[in-house]
Parts: structure tokens; sequence; C-alpha cells
């Protein structure tokens, strides 16, 4: 891994305006994402987890330049891409593809699968005729599929199979990053393993930089190097995987890990939940830290200062008031 | 064991204009008094169909049960008319979806919602209905009961929603409810708070609960007793802890290894075991399937396999499993 990262996010900030009233003017901004910040190295995948509504998605779609940032910056290789104009951006659009959760859905239904791979190809200029369709079976082979299937249609294909062609299509234009949005968790089991493994392997061969986004903690930790866990809006705490799942220090975080199933029944009587209750709106978060609302450990303070996210130990970031640097890494006590 | 629900060969089919699919082929299974009973398997293995079979819910347009008994209380359900299943359903068998939102009227408050099923099965006044309805509510602890009861749907979140369907479904005591994929559209906060609940209201009503499934970690966590289910027919079914300890059909050990484990090491260099796939794809309903469903995906698999579909053989305490070749799936590691 070298270290300058592919993609690197600063502050950044996404609103999306409530409208209301009679004269439909804006009430109120529903503060998808505030204020994050993160980078990616080559050939890395951070992992974004979280519940709904958290901003984990709307992070994906800010950087795919989907949709424009109220704030932040957003730098992909080096060169800033926040403020491109869709006809600037187009030259930076190769290095950076997206896998959906629902590949269906964002195909075609009239065009044979070939094609849909291929498409990308004769867009960037990068291949045409017989020179694309070469590419095209290479690619099929690539990700475990026949080439011969290149002149099936979508619904022909199995859901796992549309996720391999999902990833063929993004993998076409040789791109630096791929922005992954729960891309296996409309798969069963099965073809989970088959798509994870895919994905793996890739990112080694092609030195990959992932962007992934997903709910599942198993899955993550499977797949991430780094995961940034968010609430609301924010990255509560971002370190390697190891340490998150070994010596995670913010509350929610510990919330989630214990909130997780494990498939052992001998470990059921063990567990305890430690939060209950639901996920604020996010458009009206709580003041101070937002997920003081549903912790164990929040004193007053929690209720009125917004925690920074703060360097804690090498390359762990936490935002929590009650964990310091040079705090004690322990568990929190419940304030009496 | 007093069985409570009997599902003896029941053969659920469907026409569609690629043929007949038969979604359930020969699925028996007993369901105790006050047990928790886990069905798993992964989409299209035919657990929801057997789901909406007991309650007599298939769509008659397209599909019928074709063969087979079910048993509730020992009465025989496959022979009963539509205005007799309505008495038992919501009433003394009951079921909760995935997606509470389009299960709930969206017109109606959850108040209304609940004393509305009371009235029908209990024939009680509606003033008596609507305290009962607070008390459940009140049970699956939604907070503020009172005041949600004069709530419609689209004013609760989604964990609150499921809440509602919970203490609607139990509202008329129920003996058996019927849970498909309960908590899947949950976040996992709020599945740990909704799973909890469910077992610890299992304990005090003393319902038996079906679990429909495709989780396995959800099904180590709430069940006793577990069928795996495959291309419409059961493979394997043991006590939840036998199962996870010595799984015997190839396809249940698959599930078990292609799942990514939170509860597993990594090793020093924080890389982690690759996970096994199962190769290949389910197969096809609507052709028959001739032999073991699971042979073509199967590294077990003999020409006998191919051949001869395997029968349920009691391997001891309650673990049943089809498969001709357990002795050397037992040995492998």
């Amino acid at each position: 891994m070298s270290d300058a990262p592919v993609l690197k996010v600063e502050g950044l900030v996404k609103h999306f305006p409530i409208h209301g009233g009679f004269l439909q003017r804006q009430v109120g901004a529903v503060r998808a994402v505030d204020g994050v910040s993160f980078s990616i190295r080559r050939g890395e995948t951070l992992g974004l987890v979280g519940e709904s509504g958290c901003g984990k998605s709307t992070i994906g779609k800010v950087v795919l330049k989907l949709i424009e940032p109220t704030a932040g910056s957003i730098a992909l290789a080096g060169e800033d891409i926040t403020h491109l104009k869709p006809g600037a951006m187009w030259a930076h659009r190769r290095r950076i593809q997206t896998i959906f959760q629902d590949p269906y859905s964002s195909m075609n239904p009239r065009l044979p699968s070939g094609t849909i791979v291929g498409e990308p190809l004769e867009n960037f200029g990068i291949a045409t005729g017989a020179a694309r369709d070469e590419r095209v079976a290479q690619l099929f082979r690539r990700v475990g599929l026949r080439p011969e299937a290149m002149r099936k249609y979508a619904h022909e294909f199995s859901g796992g199979q549309r996720q391999r062609l999902g990833i063929a299509k993004a993998l076409s234009v040789n791109p630096d990053v791929i922005v992954a949005d729960e891309p296996v968790s409309a798969l069963d089991v099965s073809v989970q393993a088959q798509v994870l493994n895919l994905l793996i392997d890739l990112q080694e061969e092609f030195r990959l930089a992932y962007l992934f986004i997903s709910h599942d903690l198993a899955v993550m930790r499977h797949i991430s190097h780094r995961i940034a866990v968010m609430y609301l809006g924010r990255i509560v705490e971002i370190t390697d995987k190891r340490t998150l799942f070994a010596r995670q220090l913010h509350p929610y975080t510990e919330a989630l890990l214990s909130a997780a199933t494990a498939p052992d029944p001998k470990r059921r009587r063990l567990r305890k939940r430690i939060v209950q209750g639901d996920v604020p709106s996010p458009a009206k978060p709580p003041p101070g830290c937002h997920f003081h609302t549903r912790c164990p450990y929040a004193i007053a303070e929690c209720k009125v200062t917004a925690p920074p996210l703060i360097e804690v130990a090498e390359g762990h970031h936490v935002a929590c008031l009650r964990r310091p640097v040079g705090g004690d890494p322990g568990p929190l006590s419940i304030p009496g | 064991m007093s069985a409570i629900l009997e599902v003896r060969d029941l053969h659920t089919q469907f026409s569609t204009l690629d043929g007949v699919v038969r979604a359930v082929d020969g699925v028996s299974f007993e369901v105790a008094k006050g047990e928790t009973l886990g069905i798993v398997g992964e989409s299209g293995c035919g657990k929801s169909v057997t789901a909406m079979s007991i309650l007599r819910l298939i769509p008659p347009e397209t599909g019928r049960i074709a063969k087979g008994s079910i048993k509730f209380e020992g009465e025989e359900l496959t022979v009963l008319s539509e205005e007799e299943m309505k008495r038992l359903r919501g009433h003394r068998i009951s079921m909760i979806f995935q997606e509470p939102m389009t299960s709930l009227n969206p017109v109606l408050t959850v108040g209304t919602q609940i004393a509305e099923n009371v009235v029908r099965h209990m024939g009680v006044p509606w003033k008596a209905a609507r305290e009962r309805a607070f008390e459940m509510l009140d049970l699956v602890r939604i907070a503020d009961a009172r005041r949600r009861l004069d709530e419609y749907p689209h004013q609760l979140s989604g964990g609150m929603r499921q809440r509602v369907m919970i203490a609607m479904a139990l509202s008329c005591d129920p003996q058996v409810l019927i849970a498909d994929e309960p908590t899947t559209a949950l976040d996992v906060t709020i599945q740990a708070q909704i799973l909890d609940l469910m077992v610890e209201l299992k304990e005090k009503t003393g319902t038996a609960i079906v679990l429909i499934t495709h989780d396995l970690g959800v099904v180590a966590e709430t069940t006793e007793r577990v069928v795996v289910m495959y291309a419409g027919r059961k493979v394997e079914e043991a006590p939840v802890e036998t199962l996870f300890a010595e799984p015997l059909h190839p396809y249940t050990r698959g599930l078990m290894r292609a799942i990514p484990r939170l509860d597993v090491e990594a090793d020093a260099a924080g890389t982690r075991p690759r996970l096994q796939e199962i190769p290949g794809l389910v197969p096809i309903l609507t052709k028959p399937i001739v032999g073991c469903a699971f042979a073509p995906r199967c590294g077990f698999a003999t020409d006998r396999c191919r051949t001869e579909a395997p029968p349920l053989v009691d391997v001891g305490s309650g673990h049943t499993v089809a498969c001709w070749e357990i002795e050397r799936v037992r040995a492998s590691t």
C-alpha cells in the first residue's frame, strides 16, 4: 500500500432541505452527513457501518458526485473534484465506479448483458467493436461467468450472477476506487460468500480501493481493513478492524457489537444489550452528542457539547467526551 | 413432547407459465407447546410457503396444497372452510411478517386495529377490547402506550410497528405464533430488542413460536429446535445446540462455513479465513428433482445421491438428516 490516499474526504456535509408550509419555504434540513472526514489508500477497504439514516449511503453518493455536497471537499488521487461541473467531472468518472445493492434495477432489461457490461468501455472510448467484445469476455471470465452468457439478458441471471455482472461493469474501466453500497445484502449466504471472495481477490489483483458501505458487522469485519462507525451523520469511531472489534471505545460501537447476533447458541445467555429505544430522526438530531439519548454512560455535558473526533491512539479516532486522550480504555462507568 | 402443530408430508405447488413449481415438496415437522422452532433456508427453499400453507394463505388462483396434512391441536386444517380458518387466524394461530407497514392498515389507529381483532375473536365489548389493546402495547414495551393507541402506523418507527404487530398477534392469546423474517427489515440494535422481546413474551405467555428466517445468527439466538430446508425439502432437523455443534447435512455445513463470523478471531496478521463458497445454484423447482436436491452442489455426492432421494435418518437425540453419506460427512472436518 502506498501512503498517498487515493480518495480523501474532508469535512463533508450534506444537508437535504425540508420544505413545508403554504409557500413551500425551507423549514429545516435533514443533516444526512454532518462533517465527515476519511481517506482510503490503494488496495485498502474502508468500511462505513451504521444503522438506517446514519448517512452512510449519502456519503457514497456524494463521493461519486451523484449529488453535490453542501460543504467539504473530495479529492480523487490528489485532485480536488468537489466543485467540478459534470463536463469536467467526466474525465474523473472512470476512476471511481460503483456497485449497487440491487444490480438488477440498474440494468436495462432490453440489452444483452455483454452490451451492459461493455457500455462504459464505449462511453469512455476505451474500446469498441471486436476489441470491446474481447475485453468483455475477459471480464466475464474474471468474475466467474461464462463468456457465452454475454448474449443473455439480465433477467436470465440469478441474483449472485447479476452482482457479478455489476462487478464486471464497474471493473471494465480499470477504476482506482469502487464504492460498494450494501453489495451483498440482497444475496443468500452461500452466494454472498462467493461475491465477497471475488471482491477480495479483485482487490488484491488490481489494488482497488473500496469504500464498502454496509449495516452488517460480520461482513464488514470480513472485508474491511479499517472501519468507520457512523451515527446520525457523524463518524463516532474510526480505526483498524482488529482494534475496533477488540478494543472499541465509543459506546455506540459497543452497542452495535452487543446487538449483533452470532451463529452460536452457547453465546446467547452471555450477552447483554446496552441500548434501548430507536435512532432519533436525522431531521431533528439531539443536541450535543447525538447518541446521548440512548447512551447509558452519558453525563450532563454530553447533552450540550458535541464531542470532536480525536485521535486517542495511533490511528484510532473516537468522538466521545468520556474517552479523552490518555483516558482509561477500560469499561466506562454508568453515572449514578 | 405434546405437539400442538403437526405438519405431515406437506406438498404445496404453484402453477406458473413455466410449469408447476413444487415450492414445498414433502415436509414434515412438529411444534410442541411453548416451543420455539426455527425454519431456516435460503430464498426459494419453501420456508415462507410452509408458513402460508399452515395458515391456508396460499392464493387459490395459482397455488394449492397438493398433498399432506396439517394438524393443529389434533384438528385437520387442510379441510377447514375459509370461514373456519378465519376464526382460527389471529386468534389461536397468528402471524407476523417482515414488513409491518404492509400488514397494518394505514387509515386506522393502532389501538383500533388491535381492538378490532380482540372484538372479533373474543366477543368482548369495544371498551374492554381497547383496554386489552393498551395492555398489549404496554406488554410489548411501547413507552407511553395510552397515547400511542391513538396514533397511526406512519407515526411509528419500524421497530415500534413490529412491536405493534407482535402486540396484535398476541392479543388473543394464540397457541402458535408464526413469525416470518420478523426482524429482517430492522436495524441491528432494534432487531436485538425485538428478538429479546419475543423470547421474553414466549416465556411469559407459553405461546409456541415458528420462526422463519434466513439468518443463522437469529436462529442460534432464539430457537430451541431447527428445521433446515433446501429446495422445498427438509434436509436436517436438530436441537439448536446440536445443529450448530455438529451439523451433518453437507448443505447445513456449507451454510455455516459461508457466513462471515463476528465471533471467530482473525490470525495474527489480521487476515481472516477465506469464506467457503457453496458452488453452483439452487435447482429450478419446475423440473422434477431426481435424487438428493443438493447433490449437484455437494462435495460428498455419489451416483446414488444423484438417482435416489435420501430418506430422513434419525441419528439420535432428535437429530434427523436426509443424506446418504452421513458417515463420510461426519468423518470429514
